[in-house]
């Protein structure tokens, strides 16, 4: 499926709605890495201010929004904070600390960033005494805006800001170096500590490289590595086309329809096990778990203009259709798109179960999400989507 | 008080690591290794390292986290370290002749407790692991001499005990054998052989102007405070000898003449030397290409 096909009244340009997925793509990044929601905003919008206040160009100020913003990305598909992976918490310790020279990975590959922005994200995390990761730089090795960008880190992780000019202080010589201690009690004393509202520079963005839906593919793509549901989001986006095109979709429903099925993995980002790992795809006792993970998706996408509307279909793919799921909506109150979304998650639950388990009970998937037909599922959603499974096969 | 002098060159191991990646190297010999924080990283990511250098602190805490595949140190260690024993004699003036200058007069006693109870540590491994924390501390305390209000103060046992505990998370295995040498940047090359080699050769004359943070750390090490690196590179090939421009080039030439065995060879150099190395290794290797993320961090690559 296409996406952005500017549908609405007031088309957005590629660059504006480039910046609207990478807010998305450092939500899930900071989600990833269990960071507070809003983690990569607010460190976004403190490093601009920072760096205005150490007296840096205003586009360095402006690129160094955008790689707060993107600070975390790399802890999507980090080998010590994937899913199921086996190391020993010493290993995945040790994998943890790639995480930002995955992010600056992240970075490199996205055209219309300006190229700095990659190692600043590299080296956020090195301390001026040599012990940081994941390269061990130290003293003026490490360039001064990736020192502002750690400076960024304490204001967005503050709870009380007055409290990081202590830390600030204590840790000087040691994680920060001296002189950007100074910077930050400059910046403190010039803005008490208040970051003030920023508007996003768009226009830091290249325009003619700005391509927003390659880089959201990428950021569904490395949900389901997190997650090792590796080409879950494939499988349901062929379903969720077909079966959008079937029912006669909208434009726009189709375009929130596409972000949600790139997206709705980010709501299982940190758990132990996929929410279809732990209770049948069609069962009541996996209501509250979906309805979880889908806030939780739903919520990472908040103030988000690009993804109002897709944020809306995650909200809504624990509903049932007869109004007994979560929200409690019922009918065509429930937007389409999470209709059609929740019964191509469940499909795709039920054939990967028939591929891999032995079952004694050999009911087809198919045969399946038909009994759940006029309870969890709209009939025409589940009719349409049987019809093109069928068709597939 | 002494300068600190800013560092002209950086080396990330992380995009090292890229570079061997995306050359399928799994193997790397570095001649001139320095703190060898770098060949830890890429131990860490399974490339077996085989590190050289003429200092033998650099070579310690070579044994500490890239030799070493488990040896660690304890609480108890580590309180033995960063404490004067009881019933133990010290030589409580060994670095008199820095106090004043350098540091006050508790860091020099401190720096002579240091150095007699790691020299009675029980392993290289241990002993490396403590060489690299304790060097962290005397890096802080020439800093805090610089800023002495922009830096708190830590008692030395409580900052060398925080630095020294840390080591211990760099220690890994990578279930390969690698190595450090003390040894002369061709005897390196020579002893191993290996998918990669990295250099990253010193500046012409660049002991004379070397960081105080590392030839003081040997002198340390040497428990001798008089201690200059001309002393431990004055018959090396990046000595005294290579002083002028030509026998500079040449020594150059000998060192990639000496790793024609190696299929890839890189070079990291900054943008202001880049010209002159890029001819002399384009005179040794058929294939070169450069990556220059930054003027103080550039690659030459170079292929068989």
């Amino acid at each position: 499926m296409t996406l952005f096909q500017d549908p609405d009244a007031v088309p957005r340009t590629a660059a504006s709605r480039l910046a609207d997925v990478l807010d998305a793509f450092g939500a899930v990044g900071d989600r990833a890495a269990g960071n507070p929601p809003g983690t990569a905003r607010r460190k976004a919008a403190a490093a601009a201010s920072i760096a205005r206040a150490a007296g840096r160009p205003d586009d360095e100020a402006r690129a160094l929004y955008f790689a707060g913003l993107l600070h975390a990305v790399g802890a999507i598909d980090n080998a010590g904070l994937r899913r199921g992976n086996t190391l020993s918490p010493r290993l995945a310790t040790m994998a943890r600390w790639d995480f930002p020279a995955d992010g600056a990975r992240v970075c490199a590959g996205i055209a219309a960033l300006p190229a700095e922005i990659a190692d600043w994200v590299r080296w956020q995390a090195e301390t001026w005494d040599g012990t940081g990761f994941p390269d061990q730089l130290r003293w003026q090795g490490i360039p001064e805006c990736a020192q502002l960008l750690q400076l960024a880190d304490l204001v967005a992780r503050a709870s009380e800001i007055d409290e990081t000019l202590a830390i600030v202080g204590g840790l000087s010589g040691r994680t920060i170096g001296p002189e950007f201690a100074n910077v930050f009690v400059r910046w403190f004393h010039m803005t008490g500590g208040e970051v003030e509202a920023t508007t996003v520079p768009v226009d830091i963005l290249k325009p003619e490289l700005s391509q927003p839906a390659p880089v959201l593919d990428l950021l569904a793509d490395r949900i389901d590595a997190h997650n090792n549901t590796h080409g879950r989001r494939l499988r349901i986006a062929r379903v969720v086309d077909a079966v959008a095109e079937r029912v006669g979709l909208a434009i726009a429903e189709r375009d929130a329809l596409g972000l949600a099925t790139r997206t709705f993995g980010a709501g299982e980002l940190g758990l132990a096990h996929a929410e279809d790992e732990s209770f049948d795809p069609l069962a009541r006792l996996g209501i509250a778990a979906r309805a979880e993970n889908a806030t939780i998706a739903a919520d990472l996408f908040a103030g988000n203009a690009t993804f109002e509307h897709a944020a809306e279909v995650l909200r809504a793919r624990a509903a049932w259709y007869d109004g007994t799921g979560q929200p409690a909506l019922i009918h065509d109150a429930i937007p389409k798109g999470a209709q059609i979304l929740a019964a191509a998650i469940a499909y795709d639950a039920l054939e990967s179960v028939h591929r891999t388990q032995i079952r004694e009970d050999r009911t087809s998937p198919a045969d399946r999400l038909d009994t759940a037909a006029g309870t969890q599922f709209d009939p025409a959603v589940a009719r349409a989507l049987l019809d093109v499974t069928k068709a597939h096969a | 008080m002494i300068e600190l002098t800013e560092r002209t060159r950086r080396i990330s191991p992380s995009r090292l690591h890229e570079i061997l990646a995306t050359n399928d190297a799994r193997s790397l010999v570095d001649p001139f290794m320095g703190l060898p924080t770098h060949l830890n990283y890429l131990k860490r990511h399974g490339i077996a390292v085989h590190g050289g250098d003429l200092l033998e602190w650099f070579v310690r805490v070579g044994e500490g986290i890239v030799v070493n595949d488990q040896t660690i140190l304890r609480d108890s260690e580590v309180a033995e370290i960063v404490e004067m024993l009881p019933g133990r004699i010290y030589p409580l003036d060994a670095f008199k002749a820095w106090e004043g200058v350098f540091f006050t007069e508790e860091q020099c006693m401190y720096l002579g407790v240091w150095l007699d109870n790691v020299r009675n540590l029980r392993s290289d491994g241990q002993t490396g692991l403590a060489i690299l924390g304790l060097w962290r501390v005397f890096c802080y305390w020439l800093q805090k001499a610089q800023a002495p209000d922009a830096m708190p103060d830590v008692p030395p046992s409580e900052l060398a005990w925080s630095y020294i505990r840390q080591t211990e998370s760099w220690v890994t295995t990578n279930l390969r054998h690698n190595t450090v040498r003390a040894s002369d940047v061709l005897t390196t090359i020579s002893a191993q052989t290996a998918d990669a080699l990295f250099i990253a050769p010193p500046a012409r004359n660049s002991f004379r102007t070397a960081d105080a943070r590392i030839w003081m750390w040997e002198a340390w090490w040497q428990g001798n405070p008089y201690f200059t690196i001309e002393h431990a590179y004055k018959d090396s090939l990046f000595g005294a000898r290579s002083a002028d421009e030509q026998s500079y080039a040449r020594a150059i030439a000998s060192v990639l003449s000496a790793a024609a065995n190696y299929p890839l060879l890189i070079l990291q150099t900054t943008d202001r030397r880049l010209a002159e190395f890029e001819s002399l290794v384009r005179n040794a290797r058929p294939s070169v290409e450069i990556l220059a993320p930054y003027p103080n961090e550039v690659y030459i690559i170079a292929k068989k």
